[in-house]
This record gives structure tokens, C-alpha cells and sequence, in this order.
């Protein structure tokens, strides 16, 4: 079993963000070192763990404090935690992984972890990256060209804790996310535990906040999937695709027309909020539909209240015109990582495919890992679409009845221990 | 007593009898002279290997065909009866609801009858027909089924909305709707057709331009379709309407084994589909075709709740399924004959019968044709006239003119 423990509160000290890289390359280099020694351990534990049914303690701890020192690298070079980690995983650290011993453990799946453990790698991908910065700017680079969540968190992080000396709670969380992802999937490569991890981020890093946002999310999916539906579910979206687009063209005119009124007036015109607000209702119908996240067919018209997966925008209110403004730099960066939110939605969408057609079944965690994407997502587009000023939230959260306040950015410790 | 006689009662063989005098004008608006067509023996122009070929290779296409149609039917059956539990997996209204049942029917229909057509393929590529590969034809059939699923939605939005507000005349305003959508269609179809690049061959298309002043036509658009990379069987057809009007040779056409005549004679023979307006024939047997099938449609569909609902979705697409199975041969019929006259107004323009002769032989060598299919593989699948045929034809055109 694997325990995720995050008791970090926010705070960032100037001049180790800034030089937050060059700092953390002794234990990158450290880590590279240690990686292969624990390569090698690796498939020693393997084999000792194949003929023993059972991990030998020696090979378990090595490979444990690997992957707990490596979480505690990783949270500091990307902002998810402030302390230097030092050299060793003897510390306490904000951003903390406890491997429990070892266990017993079916044969079958020892012998066959690297290729049952492929979908948890897909989903490590995506949230921690593969290739690096200079790969994805390198045009002739081999390697694949996709940030994780880790990287984009780290560079936002790091402008944002420049000028604020804090780091804002949803880039952390988010950070946090992919880090306890990642470890539990290493610990299940690495015969650490038997435990498939989950990829629910609700349950990933303990206590979440409960929000009511202006754009929320409502899920109301009871996670049967349709076997006939999922194997289609392609095809089946194209109509609905060609529709967006369609239905796209004409958004983007009012999206104009709303920026300018806006602009003016200091609010959105009702008939431009509506219309927009139930173009993105149905664009994110359409995307629960496409990616697995909700089963049944929506309609065509975007109608609140017809889809177990369901957006709530909240009624048009004043906003700040320098805000407006300046809307489309400021939605930038949320643009970037609604792209990022876009690669976990398609691994959800490959993976949810073969489990919904095997199982009749979407798995929770891959359910709720897609609908937070696609609340993320349909937060930026509003927020970048001026139906609301609420900069979106981009950790993982619970959704609270409209009209709670949004909660402020909590500045103490949250400490958090949580059974996977 | 006399009894009243209702409106409908009247109407119906009113409408029957403007139906098959339609059917008839449009049939002779394709005009074929009456000809003798003499019994030619197939051994004289193609050799005993080919033709034991052939016919083998056409007739197990022809029985997949048939038990192909027969798993189809199955399917649809099973589907009428048994679809309308999917309306739950629908969180659309009306109309969207009886779209995701339509898209299903289909889709169940290409998984059944997958294994046919992959048995196709197979037996394409072991005579060398084809040469796709199994993972492509099955990669682009199932995205083409997004394609096919784009335009079934609207046909289905179509005769649903129509069901919403016209209740059981629904069908008559459809007719003339999908007739317009089919103009629409042909109109479009030239930009869809995938991987077309201008006619790069100045010769071919002077040739091509005193052809068309010859058969009294204006200048269409000579596009030339990459298909080496799929199959070796050449091919040509005519698209598009008025202004978009467009020749389409396929490039295994054009790739030196026939000869500049033969070529000449395949580009007079679509011009002459150009001369006789077929495309816009076609639209007009569609009418034709859709009148009845759909009047059936809204009749059967009756015990459903009518077309308005979507669990009457199901047996709607049985229906216009076994209607289309059934049109088919007497369809065919009509484009064979249109074939012939198109054949025929090449024959008169190029005034070239060797080499429409060889240009036969080679279209059916190339394309492992039967030259004389069975009776009813050519009355079922049988959309131009037998090869044996045309040739017999381009013999007739040749004896009075010796």
C-alpha cells in the first residue's frame, strides 16, 4: 500500500524559486545515479519476487526509498513543495510518499507488471511528461513532444511564486496530483505494492476544497457504460463534431461582438451570455460523450439538465474591463493547460474504451480524472469566453452547491494522509 | 348501399399511375437504338484460363454478395425488434434519440457484415485486384462510418422533423427534400472524392474537347484519381452537375497499358453520360425509387408511433433496407441501359470499334470481370451491360458501317 502525504502551506522563498532548476540538478543527477542501481534492482526483485511470491525486505526498501526520494526531487524542482530535499529520503518531506512492506503478491501479476502496468504508465505520461523542454522546442527531436502537467505547473508556478512568494493552491494540487499518481505507479512497476493505482483525483492527495465556482461541474454518471455505444463511440460523436464546428463559427462572431459589448458596458449582454453559455454546455456534453466520461448520446442543442455530466454556468455579472481587456493574454496560460487537460482526456478516452467494452464499466478513477479535465477545461473556455472573471480553478476539488463562496487561498499547512 | 369513397382510395392508384408514367418517360428519356445484338462466343476474345478465372472469381463474390444481403436482412430484423431498448443509452430529445438508433443500425449492420467484406478483400487480393491492406480497410471503413453517419443524422433529422409536424404525410414532403439533397449531392460530389488531381496529359484533353463538341456537350473537368496504391483495376466515372461537372479517370487507367484509342473511347463513353444527362437521371430514379419506399416506411412504422418516434427508427431502416435490395435489379436495369447509351454515343463519336472492342477486353481483364456473368449475378450486381454484351454492341455498330 502506498500513502500520499501532503503537508506543504504554499509559502515560496524568492531566491530558491528563482534558481528552483539549477538548485535541484545535484539531485537530479543524484537521482539519475540511484535510477540505475534501482534498475537493476528492479528486475532482481523481479525474479526473487516471481519465485518468492513476496518482494525480499532489502530490495523493497531500496526500491521504496527510490521512489520516495524521487517524489520528493520532483515536488521541489516543480514547485510542489519548498524545502531543498536534501540527498536522502530520511527527512520528513512536505510532499511525502510511505510505502508500506512488502506484501504477498499473485504470480500472475508479477510476471506479467510491465505490461499491466502500460495504462498507468500512459497516464504517468501525461501527467508527468516524457521528453524534456529542450525535446519538445527541438523540431528534429525523436522524443515525444508533450509537457506533463509537472512541467507546466512548474513554469507557471514558478512566474506566479516570483511575484507572490506563494504558489497558487491549484497549480500545487495539481502538481501534487501527478506526483502521487506517479508514485503509485512506479511502486506498482517496481513490485512495491499490488495496489493498480488509482487515477481518481479526488482521492489522490487527501482533503480537498469544496468550491462553488461560477462554472462548475455536476456529475450525476453511474458508470455503466453501453458496450455497443463505447465500441462506436468514435463514429457515433462524428454528427455532434461537425455540428461543434458549425455551432463553433458562429460562437466565435458572438465571442467578438460579446468582447467589444463587454468591453463597453462592463458586462456581458444576456443574449450573448446565453448563447455562449449553452454552446460551451453543449461542447462539453459533447466532449463527456467522446471521451467516456458520460455514456448516454446528447442532444444536439446543448439543454441544461439533460446530461449526467453537467456544466452550471452562473448568470452574468459585472466585470473588471482591464480584465476584459486583456482577456486573451490572461487566459493564456489556463489555454495551455486545457491543452494538457486535452492528452489526459484522450488517454482516459483509449483507456476508458477497452475497460467500458470489457467491463460494461467506466472505472471510477479514470471517470473522474476525465471530468475533472473537462471541468478545467470548460472553466477556461469560459473564463477566456467572458462568462465569467473566475480565473479557473486548476487542482482537484469538490464541487459545493452554487452560491457557496469561493473559498480563499489557504496560506496554512493542510496536512493530508490518505489510504490508496 | 354505396359506400363513400375516402380520398386515399382515389389517390392511390391516381399516384401509381403518375408514378409509372414518370417511370416510363424517364426511361425513354434514355434513348438506345433498337439493336441486334448478335450471340458472340466469349472464347474468341479472351482466353479459356481468363474466363474459368472470372467466372470463379465473380461468382464468389456474387454468393457473398447474396449471403451477405441475407446477414444484412437478418441483422435489421433482429435490429427492428430489439433496437428500441437502446433509446436509454439517449439523453437527446426526440430527434437526437431516433438519430443514435439509426447510427446504430448501421453500425451493427457493418460489424455484421464485416466478415464478408474482409472475405472479399481477401479474395480481391488473392487475384490481385486489390491490393489494401486488411488493417487500412478496416481503419478507414470505420472512420468512414463517422462520414456516412454525418449524413445519415440529417436524413434522419429530416424525415423526423417532417414526422413532427406532418404526422403520415410526413413521406411526401420528404421525397422532394431528399431529391434536393441529392441535386445538392451530385452537385458537391466532385470536391469529396478523395485524392483527384488535374488531368496533367494536353493531348488527352484536346482529344477530349473535340469529343465534346462532337457529342454536343460543354467542357467538363478532367481530374485524374490515385488508386494504384489499392487496386490495379482501372475505372473512370462521371460526377457533378452543371458547372461542377467533372471526368474522373483513375490513374491505373492511364498507366500505359491502354492504348491512347482505348483511353479516347473510355473519355467518349463518360462524355456521353455528360451528353445524356445521366447524373441528373439518377437523381430522378432516386425520386422515384424514394416515393414508394418511403410512403411504405411511414405506413409500416405506423404500429411504432409513426416516424415521429424513435423506436419506430429500427424497422424505418429495414423497410428502406429489403425496398433497396428489392429495387436493385430493376434499378440496375435502368443505369444498364443508360451504360449502352453511353456506349453507344462513344462508338458514334470516336468511330473507333477496335478499339472500344480492346478497351472491353482490357476493362475486363484488368478488373478480373466475368465477359458473361450467370443471369442473376448481372441482374442483381449488374449495374453496366456484360462485357460480352458490349462488345457485341461495338460488333452491331460496326456492321452497317462496312
Amino acid at each position: 500500500m502506498v500513502r500520499f502525504a501532503l503537508n506543504d502551506d504554499l509559502q515560496r522563498r524568492r531566491p530558491t524559486v528563482f534558481f528552483r532548476a539549477l538548485i535541484a540538478l545535484p539531485c537530479l543527477i543524484w537521482v539519475g545515479i540511484w535510477g540505475i542501481g534501482a534498475a537493476l534492482v528492479a528486475v532482481i526483485n523481479w525474479v526473487a519476487t516471481l519465485i518468492r511470491g513476496k518482494s525480499p525486505a532489502t530490495l523493497h526498501e531500496f526500491l521504496a526509498k527510490y521512489v520516495r526520494y524521487t517524489t520528493h526531487v520532483y515536488a521541489y524542482l516543480y514547485l510542489a513543495a519548498d524545502p531543498f530535499p536534501g540527498f536522502s529520503d530520511d527527512r520528513a518531506y512536505p510532499v511525502d510518499v510511505e510505502i508500506e512492506p512488502p506484501a504477498r503478491q499473485n504470480r500472475w501479476t508479477v510476471a506479467f507488471r510491465l505490461v499491466l502496468a502500460v495504462p498507468a504508465l500512459l497516464i504517468v505520461g501525461v501527467l508527468g511528461g516524457s521528453g524534456s523542454l529542450l525535446d519538445a522546442l527541438n523540431e528534429s527531436s525523436e522524443s515525444p513532444r508533450f509537457f506533463g502537467a509537472l512541467v507546466v505547473v512548474g513554469v507557471f508556478g514558478w512566474f506566479y511564486a516570483m511575484a507572490r512568494g506563494r504558489m497558487p493552491r491549484g497549480l500545487r494540487d495539481l502538481a501534487a496530483y501527478a506526483l502521487s499518481y506517479g508514485a503509485r505507479a512506479w511502486a506498482y512497476l517496481l513490485l512495491l505494492t499490488d495496489r493498480y493505482p488509482s487515477s481518481d483525483p479526488l482521492t489522490a492527495i487527501g482533503p480537498l476544497p469544496t468550491r462553488s465556482d461560477p462554472v462548475r461541474l455536476e456529475v450525476a454518471d453511474d458508470l455503466r457504460r453501453s458496450r455497443l455505444t463505447v465500441f462506436f463511440r468514435l463514429a457515433l460523436a462524428f454528427p455532434h463534431l461537425v455540428w461543434l464546428a458549425l455551432w463553433g463559427l458562429l460562437a466565435l462572431l458572438v465571442a467578438i461582438v460579446n468582447w467589444f459589448a463587454t468591453l463597453a458596458m462592463g458586462t456581458s449582454p444576456g443574449w450573448a451570455h446565453r448563447f455562449l453559455s449553452r454552446y460551451l454546455r453543449y461542447q462539453q456534453h459533447v466532449s463527456a460523450f467522446l471521451y467516456l466520461v458520460g455514456n448516454p448520446f446528447p442532444g444536439f442543442v446543448g439543454a441544461s439538465g439533460t446530461y449526467p455530466i453537467e456544466i452550471h454556468i452562473a448568470e452574468r455579472r459585472r466585470q473588471n474591463r482591464w480584465t476584459v481587456l486583456f482577456r486573451a493574454i490572461l487566459a493564456l496560460p489556463a489555454l495551455i493547460l486545457t491543452a494538457l487537460f486535452g492528452q489526459l482526456l484522450a488517454v482516459v478516452a483509449f483507456l476508458g474504451w477497452f475497460a467500458g467494452l470489457f467491463t460494461a464499466r467506466m472505472p471510477l478513477g479514470l471517470r473522474n480524472a476525465g471530468a475533472y479535465a473537462i471541468r478545467y477545461s470548460t472553466q477556461a473556455n469560459a473564463y477566456f469566453l467572458l462568462l465569467t472573471d473566475s480565473y479557473p480553478y486548476s487542482g482537484p476539488c469538490h464541487e459545493g452547491p452554487p452560491g457557496l463562496p469561493v473559498p480563499a487561498p489557504d496560506p496554512r499547512p493542510v496536512p493530508a494522509s490518505l489510504d490508496v | 348501399m354505396s359506400r363513400r369513397l375516402r380520398p386515399a382510395t382515389i389517390a392511390l392508384p391516381v399516384g401509381a399511375a403518375l408514378w409509372a408514367w414518370a417511370a416510363y418517360a424517364l426511361w425513354n428519356a434514355t434513348h438506345l437504338p433498337s439493336l441486334d445484338l448478335p450471340q458472340l462466343d466469349a472464347h474468341r476474345y479472351f482466353s479459356d484460363s481468363f474466363l474459368e478465372r472470372s467466372a470463379d472469381y465473380e461468382l464468389f463474390l456474387g454468393f457473398l454478395g447474396l449471403i451477405g444481403s441475407i446477414a444484412l436482412v437478418t441483422v435489421l430484423v433482429l435490429y427492428a425488434w430489439h433496437g428500441p431498448r437502446l433509446v436509454r443509452e439517449s439523453a437527446a430529445g426526440r430527434v437526437g434519440t431516433g438519430m443514435l438508433l439509426a447510427m446504430l443500425g448501421f453500425a451493427v449492420v457493418w460489424l455484421a457484415e464485416l466478415p464478408f467484406d474482409l472475405l472479399g478483400l481477401w479474395w480481391q487480393r488473392r487475384h490481385d485486384v486489390s491490393h489494401e491492406g486488411y488493417l487500412r480497410h478496416l481503419l478507414f471503413g470505420f472512420l468512414g462510418l463517422g462520414g456516412t453517419f454525418v449524413f445519415l443524422c440529417l436524413g434522419i433529422g429530416i424525415m423526423m422533423g417532417l414526422a413532427g409536424v406532418m404526422r403520415r404525410w410526413w413521406w411526401l414532403a420528404a421525397v422532394p427534400a431528399f431529391v434536393a439533397l441529392g441535386l445538392l449531392s451530385a452537385f458537391l460530389s466532385p470536391y469529396l472524392i478523395p485524392g483527384t488531381e488535374p488531368l496533367h496529359k494536353p493531348a488527352l484533353e484536346q482529344e477530349a474537347r473535340t469529343l465534346e463538341r462532337i457529342e454536343g456537350t460543354g467542357e467538363s473537368r478532367l481530374r485524374v484519381q490515385e488508386v494504384h496504391e489499392f487496386t490495379d483495376a482501372p475505372n473512370a466515372e462521371t460526377v457533378g452537375l452543371g458547372p461542377t461537372t467533372t471526368i474522373v479517370l483513375w490513374d491505373t487507367l492511364l498507366d500505359g497499358d491502354f492504348s491512347p484509342a482505348e483511353v479516347r473511347f473510355v473519355v467518349a463513353h463518360e462524355i456521353g453520360h455528360v451528353a445524356h444527362d445521366d447524373v441528373l437521371k439518377r437523381v430522378g430514379w432516386l425520386a422515384l425509387f424514394l416515393l414508394p419506399a418511403l410512403g411504405l416506411t411511414a405506413y409500416l412504422t405506423r404500429r411504432r408511433g409513426g416516424l415521429a418516434q424513435p423506436e419506430a427508427i429500427p424497422v424505418a431502416i429495414l423497410v428502406l433496407a429489403v425496398t433497396q435490395l428489392l429495387a436493385a435489379p430493376l434499378l440496375n436495369t435502368a443505369f444498364r441501359r443508360e451504360e449502352a447509351a453511353a456506349d453507344w454515343a462513344a462508338l458514334e463519336a470516336t468511330r473507333e470499334p477496335t478499339a472500344a472492342k480492346a478497351s472491353f477486353r482490357r476493362l475486363a481483364t484488368k478488373s478480373l470481370s466475368d465477359p458473361d456473368p450467370p443471369f442473376w449475378i448481372d441482374g442483381l450486381y449488374g449495374n453496366h451491360p456484360t462485357t460480352m454484351e458490349r462488345i457485341a454492341m461495338a460488333e452491331a455498330w460496326e456492321a452497317p458501317a462496312r
